[in-house]
């Protein structure tokens, strides 16, 4: 790793900018627009946020909340644990511990610095870690394997059984930094009663780890009051999900981006609530006019993402759908699973969940129903008796939205949906839907440049007539 | 040895063959947690999968996209061309990620290649840990493949035949083992290549034969004088799954012997014993998931390391090569850990990574081994 680099730390350079970006925001249009010439590497982070107004400005504090929390964790005498996006931090804030989830870290770090998260990424390989891994997790791993971050008390995930190389990285970490490990299973059916029985029994086990962790009991009160806020922030990302399926789309393609990071950051906790509510009431002026939630106002293609979008530095992939009058039916990575979504209701009626507060066992069976339903679970590794739930999924998805076409956007390191993404992508075409594999990595722009990228994806919608 | 050979080297080998010649059923598995006891309280020969005899990744690249080891694809490639076509089923184990999408490629392609889907087509859940809930569902998984087995070939598999295979299986674990002791031994009286190919073997022969087989080999070893390992370097390999014998004699003949290993087609499953009393599906269960030491296993790697020091210790081992086909990261990170901890030990390694196959990267890996071997010596 670049000494330079080593002389900050992770968590609080991050705290910084994101300090400096929601503060910024504040400013007047005026101020603003000078200030950009003094962050030359800044400018387009806050002009894309400014563009979103109240909404911009309450994303950049959220995330410097989560980064705050991580930061002054120690202080407020809490524990810090590693663990993944999918995996509903619900019973991490129920037991008042603090959760790093290394995914959506190395987006934001990967969005708001020129550098991306290269330096990090490369630190995992140096010590051991495979660079054929995946990058999702090596963005924010570098950094904490290199002592760059706050100390770490213990790492939690809930991947083995869904995705391999996301579980290696935990694993990894725990070995490496030498901190004690809990993971979750994913049996291979989802909804049956022997996959209940499990996920109540390992929930059960987790918490009991938690419990000895942290010196901690879990508050019962606490996680009902968590899980009842999750349900109304389920209520409010359905009414955007419903919104969307207009054409035109009222809800601007960055607001995917809100939705999904918000629910891996903050589900269960108040200030992921007031974003989605402000979503909801801005959105909703859209709708009312008729208009798109594009810049132009105007929608020429409605496209779906079926795995993950692309986070290369600056934003530029949600600037890029905006310019080409794109707008972004969603993606894989976020909800669709309240019981009266068309999603559930005209498809998998199995696929949805819903919260039960009655008692501590119906809790902990209402996170793992919820767990089980992130987006590696349910749809992109499936239940084992439903080998094409992907391809299921996404046309169920591609039809509730009416989206023109499919796009894959992923990373290398991803086994699940290489594995696949072939004859699933031509199954989808033989469905109808024009599709396209993007060969880059959705967090490392070294592997395909974001020119050459964007070259393939402008070629696609010309050949295929969508642009 | 001339058996044991044909069956390294051919999947559809001769006593395969007579099994199914003689009316007999064969099931294939994709990894070392699916019970041979039950195929054989069933009278089915278990198989395990190669891919060894996949000339060209051709097809298999044409299902399965480029990030992806080329194990997996080899097995695809070879099921595609018919080689697997006398199978009468197959068992998909979530070994890692790719083998698991074996089963959507493999279902996908038989749309394309007629007859290339075995009649029996079963996925298996294995747990990644071993804790008490855990073997409870994996006991009752093991039961559900066995009402699978029975509904579907219309054999009962019931206590006693499962209790009288757990010892026979017993008895050929307890006969390999004896067989890796000739090669662990101070004096060291069977090459790391010809044991590594009877433990390949020991994935592909019917177990009652395999067993006689065995018996006779240790009668040989026995009476055998001298040792294999004067003036050697003795070497152990792990990592990756790997069925290539030629990697073994590769770095046999570049001037070490192969004492020990750590590899799933080679020492890794072989010790220890089931207990043959109680519920057989019980034992089986606790054995199959308590013993692994599989890198899926994940949250496990303090007590790998600690069998791994053991083994080096126990073997006099003075070298360790860690293998990793490309893109498989549980072994290849988890060799980038052992690297680091071996180091403290002052016990040197060497980490190759490379393709499943026989050594389609030879000329590379011969390089390197050599330079290994001049370090250590």
């Amino acid at each position: 790793m670049r000494p330079e680099i080593k002389e900050y730390n992770f968590d609080s350079l991050l705290w910084h900018v994101l300090d400096i970006g929601h503060k910024v925001l504040d400013s007047t249009e005026k101020e603003i627009f000078w200030i950009g010439d003094y962050v030359p590497y800044y400018d387009r982070v806050i002009d894309v946020w400014a563009r979103e107004g109240k909404v911009g400005r309450m994303f950049l504090e959220m995330v410097w909340k989560y980064m705050d929390n991580i930061k002054t964790a120690h202080d407020r005498g809490k524990k810090l644990a590693i663990t993944t996006f999918c995996f509903s931090p619900a019973i991490f804030y129920a037991m008042d511990v603090v959760p790093v989830s290394l995914e959506p870290l190395t987006v934001i770090s990967t969005l708001v610095w020129d550098r991306g998260t290269v330096d990090y990424l490369d630190f995992c390989c140096e010590v051991g870690f495979t660079e054929t891994a995946c990058s999702a997790q090596r963005g924010a791993l570098g950094a904490y394997l290199a002592g760059l971050g706050e100390e770490i008390d213990f790492v939690v995930c809930d991947t083995p059984g869904v995705c391999d190389t996301n579980a290696l990285a935990y694993a990894f970490a725990a070995a490496y930094l030498k901190k004690p490990f809990f993971q979750l299973n994913a049996p291979p059916t989802l909804v049956d009663e022997r996959s209940s029985t499990y996920h109540r029994e390992d929930f059960k086990a987790l918490v009991a780890f938690m419990e000895g962790q942290t010196g901690k009991k879990l508050d019962v009160d606490r996680l009902r009051h968590i899980l009842l806020e999750h349900e109304k922030q389920d209520e409010l990302i359905g009414e955007l999900e419903e919104m969307q399926r207009l054409i035109p789309n009222p809800v601007p393609s960055i607001y995917n981006l809100i939705i999904y990071s918000g629910r891996y950051f903050f589900s269960g906790r108040p200030e992921y609530t007031r974003i989605l509510e402000e979503m909801v009431k801005s959105a909703k002026i859209n709708a009312d006019a008729g208009v798109s939630g594009l810049r132009s106002g105007k929608e020429k293609i409605r496209a779906l993402f079926c795995y993950i979008d692309h986070f290369v530095v600056d934003f530029k992939f949600w600037d890029w759908l905006d310019q080409h009058g794109i707008s972004q039916c969603g993606s894989l990575l976020k909800g669709f699973f309240l019981p009266q979504s068309p999603y559930i209701k005209e498809g998998f009626r199995e696929a949805g969940y819903s919260i039960r507060t009655d008692s501590e066992e119906a809790m902990l069976d209402s996170i793992a129903q919820i767990n089980a339903r992130m987006p590696m679970i349910n749809s992109i590794r499936g239940p084992y008796y439903k080998p094409y739930m992907w391809l299921d999924a996404t046309l169920q998805v591609a039809r509730v939205m009416q989206s023109d076409c499919i796009i894959y956007s992923g990373t290398p390191g991803c086994r699940n949906t290489w594995g696949m993404v072939r004859p699933y992508m031509k199954d989808i075409e033989k469905h109808g839907y024009p599709a396209h594999i993007m060969n880059a990595d959705a967090f490392d722009f070294r592997v395909e440049s974001w020119e050459v990228t964007t070259e393939r994806l402008e070629e696609f919608l010309k050949v295929r007539g969508l642009m | 040895m001339e058996a044991i050979r044909e069956a390294v080297d051919h999947i559809y080998n001769r006593p395969v063959r007579e099994w199914k010649e003689n009316g007999g059923k064969v099931v294939a598995t994709l990894c070392t947690f699916v019970p041979s006891e039950i195929f054989m309280a069933a009278g089915i020969h278990p198989l395990r999968f190669r891919g060894v005899e996949a000339a060209d990744l051709d097809i298999a690249d044409a299902y399965y996209g480029p990030f992806i080891c080329s194990c997996p694809k080899a097995l695809l490639q070879m099921i595609c061309e018919g080689k697997y076509a006398f199978l009468d089923g197959a068992i998909i184990t979530p070994g890692c990620d790719s083998m698991r999408r074996l089963d959507d490629c493999w279902q996908k392609a038989g749309e394309d290649y007629q007859g290339i889907v075995p009649p029996f087509f079963f996925h298996f859940g294995v747990p990644h840990k071993a804790v008490s809930y855990s073997i409870d569902w994996f006991t009752d998984e093991i039961r559900r493949l066995i009402n699978a087995l029975e509904a579907h070939f219309g054999v009962p598999i019931t206590d006693e035949k499962l209790q009288a295979a757990i010892r026979v299986y017993n008895h050929g674990r307890n006969l390999l083992q004896r067989i890796q002791d000739f090669r662990t031994d101070e004096d060291v009286k069977i090459s790391g290549t010809d044991a590594f190919a009877i433990a390949i073997a020991g994935t592909a022969l019917p177990r009652e034969a395999l067993n006689r087989t065995l018996e006779s080999l240790i009668g040989e070893l026995k009476q055998k004088e001298g040792s294999l390992a004067e003036g050697r370097k003795r070497i152990m390999v792990i990592g990756s799954v790997c069925d290539d014998t030629s990697l073994i004699e590769l770095i046999e003949n570049a001037g070490a012997v192969v004492v020990a290993d750590n590899l799933c087609f080679g020492a890794r499953p072989i010790g220890g014993m089931v207990s043959d009393t109680g519920d057989p599906v019980r034992a089986l269960a606790e054995w199959y998931l308590e013993e692994s030491v599989c890198p899926r296993m994940f949250g496990n790697f303090e007590r790998r390391l600690a069998i791994l020091k053991d083994r080096i210790r126990q073997c006099r081992v003075d070298g360790v090569i860690m293998q990793n086909i490309r893109f498989c990261d549980m072994h290849g990170s988890e060799n980038g850990l052992f690297a680091r901890s071996l180091a403290e030990i002052n016990v040197p390694c060497l980490q190759v990574e490379l393709e499943y196959g026989p050594l389609v990267d030879g000329g590379r890996v011969k390089m390197r081994v050599d330079a290994f071997l001049e370090r250590i010596s």
